[in-house]
């Protein structure tokens, strides 16, 4: 596999947490058991809550680039998606998933995310 | 059942137990399935086995664990369908997809400063600059790109004449030593996995 690799940062970690996401993921694919349909229930409900939290992100980034707000409302604004994200770090933990996982193949239309 | 790996050229050879199903002009690339299990080493074997193919001709590659009963069904698949798979073809012709990905090189530390929300933003906003950044360097060097989304200031595949991956590599590393801040990944060369479709 590292043949594949061309050009690599000298520390991997930031991408550390791919490695057991592959057979995870193919695990949870063939195996239809309670637990991971409830998992796959989560995934499905928190991409969905990830997909309005970027969209709302990126609106507020162009908002602020704009300079349509004042230093309070970006600061409110700030905390709140700070709050928010580290909400749904703590709900993917829960449930055993990480940011990769949050997102959904539309098949010709590419990924949701 | 037949497992479907790629749609090639009209009138290819390959070698068993690879079959060449000619339907609508194109060439449908199935194998015996074998029933294997999903894994990590069989998703390598199917690689490999594209990798092989790839060397010689032009591949589109199908979704990994397409199956059909038989050669006659992997022929239908592709029916009415010849002369846009055609254009594909010619398209990632001499081309191999690489794939780059870029992540800040460390989490941003949790802070409780007094304007943490103003300092959160201006992060993200960084970091989505810096992945726009690598992409408008890298975008002039491909012959095509996909942006594949996702939580990553940059994710995306380009598709890249075969003898320009190494100067392509080459650039990466120096964005790389440019930006310290950031992890720059980037790996192949791969089959043209993103390029199978038109752009959306």
């Amino acid at each position: 596999m590292t043949d594949k690799v061309l050009a690599a940062p000298s520390d991997l970690s930031p991408f550390a947490e791919d490695a057991p996401r592959l057979s995870d993921a193919l695990t949870r694919r063939i195996n239809a058991d309670p637990e991971s349909v409830e998992r796959g229930l989560a995934q499905l409900v928190l991409t969905v809550v990830e997909l309005l939290r970027q969209l709302m992100e990126r609106q507020a980034l162009r908002r602020i680039d704009g300079g349509s707000l004042s230093d309070d409302q970006v600061e409110r604004l700030g905390r709140t998606f700070m709050e928010l994200d580290r909400r749904m770090e703590e709900l993917r933990e829960q449930f055993g998933l990480t940011a990769e996982d949050l997102n959904l193949d539309l098949g010709p239309l590419g990924r949701l995310l | 059942m037949i497992d479907v790996l790629a749609i090639t050229d009209a009138g290819v050879t390959v070698d068993p137990p690879v079959v060449a199903v000619p339907s609508d002009g194109v060439s449908v690339l199935c194998t015996p399935s074998n029933g294997d299990g999903v894994d990590a080493d069989a998703l390598w074997r199917h690689e490999e086995l594209l990798e092989g193919l790839m060397k010689l001709r032009p591949l589109l590659p199908v979704r990994y664990g397409t199956r059909v009963p038989d050669e006659a069904a992997a022929a239908a698949a592709v029916a009415g369908r010849g002369a846009e798979l055609m254009a594909r073809l010619d398209h990632v012709r001499g081309a191999v997809e690489v794939s780059v990905r870029v992540r800040t090189a460390a989490p941003a530390p949790p802070t409780t400063a007094e304007h943490s929300g103003v300092e959160y933003l201006r992060a993200r906003t960084a970091a989505s600059r810096a992945g726009e950044g690598v992409h408008e360097v890298l975008e002039p060097l491909a012959r095509d790109c996909r942006l594949l989304g996702g939580a990553e200031p940059l994710r995306a595949a380009y598709l890249v004449e075969h003898d320009d991956v190494d100067a392509f590599a080459a650039r990466v590393r120096e964005l790389q030593g440019e930006h310290p801040e950031l992890a720059i990944l980037c790996t192949g060369p791969w089959p043209p996995y993103s390029f199978s479709e038109a752009a959306s």
